[in-house]
């Protein structure tokens, strides 16, 4: 380590990007490189940033095992915050055991929480859950704890848990003043705001009221029927019927909903389930069979009477039934709807879950990519969408103890 | 040559708000360490911290009677250790690819890292004298007893060796356990080397072997 290698280190450490890149930037050694990759990727130009890290790893040669670990992680960081998605994770892995095995425990780590921050970002929320409750949080410094409560937080938001995301942001408050960097404390600001958005609109009996997160909690732990059109689930207490891929379906159970006490004329529910202007004899039959299998479905929770004119539901312990919807219902919110369930999707699959052509999804995915509603990841068949609703932390690019990299 | 593991008497630090070690000096009562915003001198006695100026350092410092010496970045302040004022700055002879730094016989010492090097400078005016060629990267420098010692940290090894000031070469070597690199050294004039240890934040007791003259 020499003395503007240690420099640079300390201005990017403060959140000073370009005064790294001042004491490097015309130096080709390999700290120097990886430095500037580093310094780079913060200020956004992720391409420059990969390409300066490959040769920074390259010309560290091969002796130089955690030098070139450590290059292997921040790659992987960049690739995160480019969402870059399908990037080789075996290389990632490779490179978190061989700092485990030098005993660098604070980069292991990190290195592990960006692993378990990929699986939530391509939906293997199970597997990001059993990572967390396994990593050890305590070798990581300020800033790499800071982004571990945000990965706690953006799961626990995900799973509905504002309790567990509330007390995570509290503690990323408290690691981000120690790390000192602006942008960590933005993000948390940023995410700390999906607490107190309204995060959906509450309909019972006519009358709409915006609920947050911890109001959203409250009721799917009370004994309430719910028809909840976030998720396009139907659900009372810990029963949940998932109709995400049965809009048909869901479209019938949420119109019957609405119509709760009173029932609902066929030719309503034709309209709005099957986007049929008239109601002809095949949709009549349609809907007979449609609200057959939805009854089956329904069972234990609600009955579908048939009424002079059309269907009635009947929640069996309540009077009423709660239909919970978007804030606002765009017309992507059915595909937004899909992706919320947190897992990835194909765009054949939302097509046939929607009943909807390819293109038309495709359509509505482009243009909720572009307001970074929802994101993809993989080329060609195997393009995955997901719908982030964790924190983003593309900018919080920092690899703890990176001025070890010589 | 002679080759031996490193013998550690001692650990102290990591000390408050200093996550890093760049450098090390001793002004014969109190060790100092350069921590990259500040220069802290404790007492190898119990560790405890007794002064800290606010000021750049980023590799090696050096103690001279009655100032220190301190790299920031491509240049090399001479501090009046009582106030921290900066009273001189001279430019580094590695133009900021500079580590360790030493004072003896009325020069500068100052180690190149990646040009594996020892350079001696003119302390008014950094102009260099003389360099001396080293076999790995250089980090700490410090002379005692007439014997030059310097640290080194490269591909994760890091030791202290004992070289020719004639020829660079290597006379002594003491091999770190793995794990501990060398940021920055001196001696306490008798039996101890203190060497920094770069981003653990610790600074090491290692015992300067007895040579067998004659």
């Amino acid at each position: 380590m020499d003395s503007l290698i240690s420099a640079a280190a300390q201005a990017l450490a403060a959140g000073d990007p370009l005064g790294a890149l001042n004491r490097v930037a015309l130096r080709d050694d390999p700290p120097a490189l990886a430095l500037r990759g580093i310094a780079m990727a913060r200020l956004g130009d992720f391409g420059r940033a990969k390409a300066l890290l490959r040769q920074a790893a390259r010309s560290f040669g091969p002796r130089a095992v955690l030098a070139r670990a450590r290059c292997a992680v921040a790659e992987a960081e960049i690739a995160l915050a480019a969402r870059d998605l399908g990037w080789p994770t075996k290389s990632l892995a490779a490179a978190r055991e061989t700092l485990e095995q030098h005993g660098d425990r604070a980069n292991a780590a990190y290195a592990r929480s960006l692993e378990i921050r990929r699986m939530v970002l391509v939906g293997q929320l199970d597997d990001a859950e059993r990572g967390l409750a396994e990593l050890d949080p305590s070798p990581l410094l300020p800033a790499a704890r800071t982004i571990y409560e945000l990965i706690v937080a953006g799961l626990a938001l995900r799973r509905l848990q504002t309790k567990t995301a509330r007390s995570a942001l509290e503690r990323a408050t408290r690691s981000a003043r120690q790390a000192r960097i602006p942008e960590l404390q933005a993000e948390i600001e940023r995410a700390s705001s999906a607490l107190s958005a309204p995060a959906a609109r509450m309909i019972l009996r006519g009358e709409q009221r915006l609920l947050q997160l911890d109001d959203v909690e409250a009721l799917f732990r009370s004994d309430r029927l719910i028809v909840d059109a976030c998720r396009l689930a139907v659900r009372q207490g810990s029963r949940i019927v998932p109709l995400a891929r049965r809009p048909v379906l869901f479209a019938l159970a949420r119109r019957l909903a609405e119509g709760v006490p009173d029932g609902v004329p066929r030719a309503a529910l034709i309209a709005h389930a099957f986007h049929g202007k008239e109601a002809d004899e095949s949709h009549r039959a349609r809907l007979r069979v449609e609200i057959g299998r939805l009854r089956q479905l329904l069972h234990g929770l609600a009955e579908i009477n048939a009424t002079r004119d059309g269907f009635a539901l009947v929640p069996r312990r309540d009077h009423d039934v709660v239909v919970l919807a978007q804030p606002v219902e765009d017309e992507n919110a059915t595909v937004l709807a899909c992706l919320a369930d947190g897992e990835a999707w194909s765009s054949s699959a939302l097509a046939l879950a929607l009943g909807a052509s390819q293109r038309t999804v495709q359509r509505a995915l482009d243009e909720l990519a572009s307001s970074s509603k929802v994101q993809s990841f993989g080329r060609g068949r195997a393009q995955r969408w997901t719908c982030p609703v964790v924190p983003e932390f593309a900018t919080a690019l920092l690899l703890p103890a990176w001025s070890s990299l010589d | 040559m002679t080759r031996a593991a490193a013998e550690i008497i001692h650990e102290y630090g990591p000390f408050d708000d200093a996550g890093r070690v760049n450098g090390v000096s001793y002004d014969g009562r109190q060790v100092w360490i350069a921590t990259g915003s500040s220069i802290k001198a404790f007492d190898p006695a119990d560790g405890t911290v007794r002064k800290s100026l606010d000021l750049p350092s980023h590799a090696g410092t050096a103690f001279d009677g009655r100032h220190l010496y301190q790299i920031a970045e491509d240049r090399i302040h001479k501090v009046d250790p009582e106030n921290g004022r900066v009273l001189a700055t001279i430019p580094a002879p590695s133009g900021g690819g500079d580590s360790g730094l030493a004072w003896a016989e009325g020069s500068l010492w100052v180690g190149a890292y990646r040009d594996r090097k020892i350079h001696q400078i003119d302390p008014a005016t950094g102009e260099i004298l003389r360099s001396i060629p080293c076999t790995r990267f250089v980090t700490g420098v410090t002379w005692v007893d007439g014997e030059l010692w310097h640290g080194t940290w490269e591909d994760d090894v890091s030791d202290i060796r004992r070289i020719d000031p004639e020829t660079g070469e290597v006379l002594d070597q003491l091999d770190m356990p793995a794990g501990t690199g060398v940021s920055g050294m001196e001696s306490d004039g008798g039996e101890t080397l203190y060497c920094g240890g770069g981003d653990s934040g610790k600074v090491r007791a290692i015992r300067r072997p007895k040579r067998v003259r004659g």
